[in-house]
């Protein structure tokens, strides 16, 4: 896509010719008050002008949290910014998928995965590239309106997936995945647990099937460890 | 003269009153040498002190150059220039004045010398001052002219600065370097921070410390934290089918069922809904209405067992159940509007009601006065006297039996018998 520098085009949805998401600008994605205190923020205009595909990775390799607005003036986060910048640019696919298969920096993973989950526009699609992110286990630091939090990929994945609004934006209505199953679009989900989770079904089957309290070093725990690793790579190379 | 100070104790010791100007008084009188204290302590807050640093982009090669300066050579130079100057002016105005001659050429003379000296001073002083930094404000007091006859005048010719001028000047570099050094310093933090922390962000980074997101801490804690996640989301799922299935199910069994079992399930459904209700408190009697809220919004099983508690069934240590027992002026639905003004004196329907139960209160006026009026003046009457009016006020009654018509009356057949009509067809 032709980058401008002056994104102002972009910026202003009267005569807009770039590419569409849903039918629209891609920056409608985020509402006015939130897409305002974006463009007014140092962030944005210090760091996020005249970024392009490649640059925008030296920005995202330096964030330390992900967020949406905070305090009391909803200071946007840099994080909300660069997807903001995403958004603009409109990377192809591939490009996107690049940024989410980096192992060595989660918060570009993180980065890529709320673009797809904004931009991409088959459910399906969505559903299988962020699911196999839920077998990562790393922390994340989250600010939110008050102060800090820690999360984790897994959990920033799935609450892309589940819930209706995070990070200041109102994600684009996504069709639950019993729904897709349904019409056979999607296989029932494997989860990264695989082997262990079949052997706690074996267990419990007096029982209702409740979450087993994995302590500690316990034996479930190690003893798995290796194949658990193979799981993971599969379900990661998936 | 009257005295400069208004009070009438001259000997009054003086104080210093901020913004208060002294005027310096006359040497005769008593009060000389602590007026002129006072003058010149008075004098200094007046001047404003410039800050000892600024932010203003120092040329540094300014700096660097400074302590190259040659302050001889400069102050020679500027001399020759000075003097150059002054003879080209002296030239011009001797053109001017060549007509002219007045007895004051002597004191002119004098007068361009004079100038010429204290000229040559300033200017020696004033670039002194265009050389040291722009912040120095020039605390320089002029030499004041002095008079030299001509004599003396052909003694000193080389300007001298007195003792203390040099030490001022010494001063002045002195403070100028030690403003250089805290500029420098300045940036260097300046660089410091923008090297370590984001220009853009000006929140205190500490508090981000509190959340460490570090991995590999300690992987086998972390695995199991991940694993407990994953099993909480593979059981939401699994909930969520059971929940639809039965949903499913519970449909179709209705669907199966005919219709009377279903009204017997929806009575017994209602029913035990009314139990619900009575068995939490009843409104009674002008007891307030407390309504539960509108938060039922994605109501978790805790919030369910908040949402199904008593409030209107529960009372207060203060409550009284029977309010008949107050005085009227308490028997108020809220309590807590009590002497306050904006309290509304309704109490309810059957109280406020000014009417009698089941009296419609229908009833005309009109109609009350007009036994008085003449027949033909009275209103025509509800829907025109239902029946009919006039004429048709009253039934028809039975015919009246006229002897004609008997058989026996009709003995003579002279009258034609009208009851039928005798019709012939040809």
């Amino acid at each position: 896509m032709a980058h401008a520098a002056d994104a102002k085009k972009a910026l202003d949805s009267r005569g807009y010719t770039g590419s569409l998401i849903r039918g629209d600008n891609p920056l409608k994605l985020f509402e006015k008050p939130v897409r305002d205190r974006i463009i007014e923020s140092y962030y944005w205009k210090e760091q996020c002008f005249g970024l392009n595909a490649a640059t925008l990775l030296d920005r995202a390799i330096e964030l330390t949290f992900i967020g949406g607005t905070y305090g009391v003036s909803q200071r946007p986060t840099p994080f909300l910014c660069l997807v903001f910048k995403m958004l603009q640019l409109t990377p192809d696919k591939e490009v996107i998928l690049f940024y989410l298969q980096q192992e060595e920096f989660k918060y570009l993973r993180a980065l890529a995965a709320f673009y797809i989950r904004l931009a991409w526009e088959k459910d399906a699609e969505v559903y299988e590239t962020l699911e196999p992110y839920l077998a990562d286990s790393r922390k994340l630091r989250r600010r939110t309106r008050e102060g800090w939090t820690l999360t984790h990929v897994d959990e920033f994945v799935d609450d892309l997936l589940i819930k209706g609004r995070i990070c200041a934006t109102t994600l684009p209505k996504l069709n639950p995945r019993v729904m897709l199953e349904d019409e056979d679009k999607l296989e029932p989900r494997i989860s990264a647990l695989g082997e262990e989770l079949e052997e706690l079904d074996a267990d419990d089957d007096g029982s209702d099937g409740e979450v087993v309290e994995v302590a500690n070093g316990q034996a479930n725990g190690i003893g798995q460890a290796e194949e658990d690793g193979e799981n993971d790579a599969e379900m990661v190379a998936d | 003269m009257p005295p400069k100070r208004m009070t009438a104790n001259q000997d009054r010791s003086h104080r210093y009153y901020p913004g208060k100007v002294e005027y310096a008084e006359d040497a005769l009188s008593s009060d000389s040498e602590n007026s002129d204290a006072e003058a010149s302590s008075a004098h200094q807050p007046a001047k404003p002190t410039l800050p000892k640093a600024t932010s203003f982009p120092k040329d540094a090669r300014l700096a660097a150059n400074l302590s190259k300066i040659d302050l001889d050579a400069r102050r020679a130079q500027a001399a020759a220039q000075e003097a150059e100057r002054l003879k080209r002016e002296a030239d011009a105005r001797a053109k001017e004045e060549e007509e002219f001659v007045t007895d004051d050429d002597n004191d002119e003379e004098d007068g361009s010398g004079r100038e010429q000296e204290s000229g040559s001073e300033e200017e020696e002083e004033e670039q002194e001052e265009s050389t040291s930094s722009e912040d120095d404000v020039p605390k320089r007091r002029m030499p004041a002219p002095k008079f030299i006859s001509k004599t003396n005048r052909k003694q000193c010719s080389v300007p001298v600065f007195s003792e203390e001028e040099l030490a001022a000047q010494e001063d002045a570099r002195r403070k100028e370097r030690a403003d250089e050094m805290l500029q420098l310093q300045l940036e260097k933090q300046a660089a410091a921070k923008a090297a370590g922390k984001k220009d853009w962000d000006d929140d205190e980074e500490g508090l981000a410390d509190e959340v460490d997101d570090a991995d590999d801490v300690d992987p086998e804690e972390e695995r199991a934290l991940w694993k407990i996640r994953e099993l909480l989301r593979i059981k939401r799922d699994r909930d969520a089918i059971e929940s639809a299935e039965k949903e499913r199910e519970e449909i179709e069994r209705r669907r199966n069922l005919s219709k009377e079992e279903r009204d017997a399930e929806d009575r017994e459904y209602i029913d035990t809904q009314k139990e619900e209700h009575e068995g939490k408190g009843k409104m009674g009697h002008m007891q307030k209405y407390f309504h539960r809220g509108a938060y039922t919004f994605d109501a978790d099983d805790e919030t369910k067992q908040l949402l199904n508690r008593d409030i209107m069934g529960s009372r207060f240590q203060d409550d009284a159940r029977d309010k008949s027992m107050l005085p009227s002026a308490l028997q108020i639905r809220d309590m807590t509007k009590i002497g306050k003004k904006g309290r509304t004196r309704y109490r309810d329907m059957k109280s406020e009601d000014t009417g009698r139960w089941g009296d419609l209160g229908v009833r005309d006026r009109r109609k009350d006065g007009e036994y008085k009026l003449d027949e033909r003046f009275r209103s025509d009457g509800d829907a025109e006297r239902a029946g009919g009016t006039g004429a048709n006020a009253y039934a028809v009654g039975e015919r009246r039996k006229r002897v004609d018509d008997s058989r026996d009356g009709r003995r003579d057949d002279k009258r034609p018998n009208l009851h039928y009509v005798y019709y012939d067809p040809a």
